[in-house]
């Protein structure tokens, strides 16, 4: 009993005399909190949680990677992978695909969305819920759907055959990349449109109004008035889009092409079909760096845009 | 506001339903026209059918369906938690722990899910944690990849959250805990369901890390629709991605109106 | 009749009532926003923080409820040093500018938030939240949300809700500010009621207009940048301002640059004034403040002749400007048959008695000359 009476009191003592050591406080930590559990403690919990479900898992990965078969710690995974055609292959087309899907997605998006915001008909606010919903379905939905219009045994064809008589139909690009870029650049489009679409809502329709008052055409209008205040929500939609075209899986794994080899698709074929796992885990390791690095860049630009 | 004569509002119409129509509406439409027909090798599908949903909606198809409800829910609910409590917890933090718990949490979606995939496998396929051929691993891996969006969601609400609230709160004499339980959360409640309709949708339609993982008897939907499509059935795989996109559509529309109810301005 | 009920229950339990701040000091990131604040609010005393914003009268009232913890000084409630504890556990009252009422919360359990996180007895919440709307006539409205409320129902929630945990302090910050004009007097008229009926309530107003602080407060303390200027009741403060500030933001004030003569006399643009001097050397240079109501037209004491540049008509009044020898001299003057056009000549004057020396260079750095 004592005991505790002589720790509040010292508890009280000491109170007043520890406030003027807490100066630096920014306007955000300014609230005085109890002294019982320090905020960060809170945090532990679920980052103790993610690390054994992400983190760990993810720095097995790069152990892997560094561990051949035949055991010991050497760089020849590295090596190996980086001799294989397949592999150089693999980056170029992912690189290229990702690329190009981003700016198709870029110029579409912008087009679409700067219709919809701008030229206004009856039914934009239903295409716009629609772009919505769409972000919602997988990605290979998109890759199904252009097997039935553009495959060999499709639409397409079927419809050419019948006109012409012929034995095969003129569309094969689906299995090329060809095809993995059309279905792409579908499917993530909307993630382009749905910043845009909420940074031209922003927009003051007065200075689209004074600008055309002042005699600008729409063609100047969008370069000088509605482009720059885009630009912002295009960096931070085409970045995001190249990332995830870099790591999509669904589409490339849905057109069947054995041609069309991404960096995923390697991971997928050597880790499930070959089960060589350090290879696996090496073209793993540079596909995370490329995403991660961009994704760092994204989150950059999204910031500086005050997204 | 931008094109002022009739003929140019015109004009941009139509490029605009030219572009939009075919790349957006056309895909969504066949796939539902073709899970209904019986052959489609022309302009037209042929001989209406509803026999595909029937298979759809049984055996192996319907397990699928109930597999992808059990993973995408339970995924959804592990990651809110998860990622809710660490939006809450970033919160509270200084700048640069705030940095770093964004940085953590994010992560996920900057990983290919396939690589997600393989690092859950290389993880739990040995001991002491062997999951590995069990719908564990599976859930595992989809509830990663959706707690950087749960996460993501949240604090994006908590920061939008009037701090007015919890101070008056505080100033009543409510503990930190009575803020949260009474206060915070259910304000955040709205976005809380919101953030759970996403990780659904996004959960139903995982495929990349699945592929990597599923054990034979838990074969979720996207799996398979790729096995229908992959042996040549397209029809059958369109039936079963119609009936995807409608339990996804009915689930959003459900969360959709309790988040109306829920929210109180 | 509910006024009973909220008053301080009788025996050891009374709330703390009467604050004191002790050379408290706030400063973030090495701006100090509010600079060693010394001052007593008195049990049951209205305390007016009046200030432009900026002057940090908020800050201070932050610092009692708990949100902001000062980087040197103590803050006591009731004579007890609560510099240290957490705001949940300062039992204060408080009404914020918005109001913060929870939206999730009917109004009846936003009056009991504070009543159940002081555990008080599951049995006596209704019976207290039923008093704390009586007392601010919302009784009526215990089940609508408080989007169903229009503003100035929204602030008597508030206050309801501030008061239902019997407080010895209640702090209002800006309470009337996002009111219109006309709600705004009504309840301004309804916090004094309020007071009358809990005497022993010390309340912390805070806000920017000097009519609501006039109006309620025992006495008002006047701050701009960071200090407290001058502290007094309203009457003191607009007869006798300390400060050119707070002669110019109490009130309305002719300043006029003068040289102390000797003793009861100084020099105004070279003409002899008669004024009062208290201890001023003479030599040196002070600020004569006159309130322009209580400047007269025509000949008489101080007469200082100079040329119309404006005139107002303000219904009972006119405000006449007057230009002399370079200086603005305003005289609020009884509705005038023939008021003066701009250019004319135009002698005005004032008692010696109704002028106050003020020290030169007070005027404060926000330029509050309304």
């Amino acid at each position: 009993m004592s005991v505790s009476a002589t720790a509040s009191a010292v508890a009280r003592a000491e109170a007043p005399a520890a406030t003027p050591s807490r100066t630096a406080h920014g306007p955000g930590s300014a609230p005085a909190r109890p002294r019982s559990v320090p905020s960060w403690v809170w945090a532990l919990p679920p980052v103790a949680v993610l690390a054994l479900a992400f983190l760990y898992p993810l720095a097995l990965v790069v152990q892997q990677s560094v561990t051949p078969d035949e055991g010991g710690v050497s760089l020849d995974p590295y090596a190996d992978v980086f001799a294989s055609e397949v592999f150089r292959d693999a980056l170029t087309t992912t690189v290229w695909l990702a690329v190009g899907s981003t700016v198709g997605c870029l110029v579409l998006g912008f087009v679409l969305a700067l219709v919809i915001a701008f030229v206004p008909f009856p039914g934009g606010k239903a295409v716009a819920r629609f772009v919505d919903v769409f972000l919602s379905f997988p990605s290979f939905l998109i890759t199904l759907a252009l097997l039935f219009v553009y495959g060999s045994v499709g639409m397409a064809n079927g419809l050419w055959t019948d006109v012409t008589g012929a034995a095969e139909g003129p569309f094969h690009f689906l299995t090329t990349p060809w095809g993995v870029l059309l279905a792409e650049i579908t499917y993530f489009t909307p993630f382009v449109m749905r910043p845009l679409l909420a940074a031209f809502s922003q927009l003051d329709t007065g200075q689209l109004e004074v600008a055309s008052s002042l005699g600008a055409g729409p063609v100047r209008i969008i370069r000088r008035v509605i482009l720059p205040e885009a630009l912002p929500a295009l960096a931070a939609g085409g970045s995001l889009v190249l990332v995830m075209c870099l790591n999509e899986f669904g589409i490339v794994l849905f057109t069947g092409a054995k041609d069309v080899t991404t960096l995923p698709m390697l991971v997928y074929s050597k880790a499930i079909l070959e089960s060589d796992y350090p290879a696996a885990c090496v073209v793993a390791v540079v596909n995370i760096a490329i995403s991660v690095g961009l994704y760092g860049l994204y989150r950059v630009v999204s910031r500086r845009a005050g997204a | 506001m931008l094109v002022h004569s009739r003929a140019g509002k015109w004009a941009t119409w139509a490029v605009f339903l030219l572009l939009f129509v075919p790349l957006f509406a056309v895909p969504l439409l066949v796939i539902l026209a073709a899970s209904l027909a019986t052959n489609w090798s022309g302009a037209f599908p042929s001989g209406p059918t509803v026999e595909r949903y029937s298979a759809a909606t049984s055996g192996d198809s319907l397990q699928a369906l109930t597999t992808s409800l059990v993973t995408a829910v339970t995924a959804s609910v592990l990651a809110l938690t998860l990622g809710g409590w660490a939006a809450l917890a970033a919160a509270a933090l200084r700048r640069r722990g705030k940095r770093l718990l964004d940085a953590l949490f994010i992560l996920p979606v900057a990983v290919p899910s396939v690589v997600v995939g393989l690092a859950v496998l290389v993880a739990y396929s040995k001991p002491p944690v062997l999951l590995n051929g069990t719908r564990w691993i599976v859930i595992l891996a989809h509830t990663v990849l959706v707690t950087a969006f749960a996460y993501q969601s949240v604090s994006a609400a908590v920061r939008r959250l009037d701090p007015m609230y919890e101070q008056a709160a505080a100033g009543l004499g409510a503990s930190p805990a009575r803020v949260l339980w009474r206060v915070r959360l259910p304000l955040l409640l709205p976005s809380l369901t919101s953030a759970a309709g996403l990780c659904f949708a996004l959960s139903m339609g995982e495929l990349s890390a699945t592929m990597m993982l599923y054990p034979p008897d838990w074969t979720p939907l996207p799996v398979q629709i790729f096995a229908a499509t992959d042996r040549g059935s397209l029809f059958t795989g369109a039936a079963l991605a119609v009936v995807l996109m409608t339990t996804t559509l009915l689930v959003l529309a459900a969360v959709s109106r309790i988040r109306t109810r829920a929210s109180y301005r | 009749m509910s006024a009973a009920a909220l008053a301080p229950a009788p025996g050891g339990t009374a709330a703390p009532s009467g604050i004191r701040f002790e050379g408290v000091t706030v400063a973030y990131g090495g701006n100090v926003v509010l600079d060693r604040l010394d001052l007593t609010v008195e049990p049951g005393e209205v305390m007016a923080l009046l200030g432009p914003s900026g002057s940090g009268k908020t800050t201070a009232l932050r610092a009692v409820a708990g949100f902001v913890r000062p980087a040197a000084g103590r803050v006591f409630l009731g004579g007890r040093d609560v510099t240290a504890l957490p705001p949940h556990r300062r039992g204060i009252g408080m009404v914020v500018q918005s109001y913060a009422l929870f939206p999730h919360l009917r109004v009846k359990d936003n009056v009991a938030f504070g009543l159940k996180a002081h555990r008080t007895p599951k049995a006596e919440i209704p019976g207290r939240v039923t008093e704390a709307l009586e007392l601010v006539g919302m009784a009526a409205y215990a089940d609508r949300h408080p989007r169903e409320l229009s503003g100035g129902q929204q602030q008597r929630v508030a206050i309801a809700r501030a008061l239902a945990i019997r407080p010895g302090v209640l702090l209002l910050d800006e309470p009337l500010s996002a009111l219109d004009a006309r709600l705004r007097s009504g309840m301004l008229a309804e916090l004094a009621r309020l007071h009358r009926e809990l005497p022993d309530v010390s309340i912390l107003y805070v806000t920017h207009d000097q009519v609501e602080a006039l109006t309620l407060a025992d006495r008002i303390a006047v701050m701009d940048r960071a200090r407290l200027q001058d502290c007094g009741t309203p009457q003191e403060l607009y007869r006798r301002p300390r400060t050119e500030f707070t002669a110019s933001f109490v009130g309305n004030a002719n300043l006029l640059p003068v040289t102390v003569a000797g003793e009861g006399a100084v020099a105004f643009a070279g003409r002899p004034l008669a004024a009062p001097t208290d201890t001023a050397a003479p030599g040196a240079t002070a600020t004569l403040c006159v309130r322009p109501h209580l400047v007269g037209l025509g000949a008489g004491p101080n007469a200082l002749t100079g040329s119309v540049t404006e005139v107002q008509w303000r219904g009972s009044t006119h405000r006449v400007h007057a230009d002399v020898d370079g200086h603005r001299l305003m005289a609020d003057l009884r509705e005038l048959r023939e008021p003066p056009a701009i250019g004319d000549p135009v002698t005005l004057h004032f008692a010696a008695e109704d002028a106050v020396l003020l020290p030169a260079g007070t005027a404060g750095a926000s330029g509050a000359a309304p």
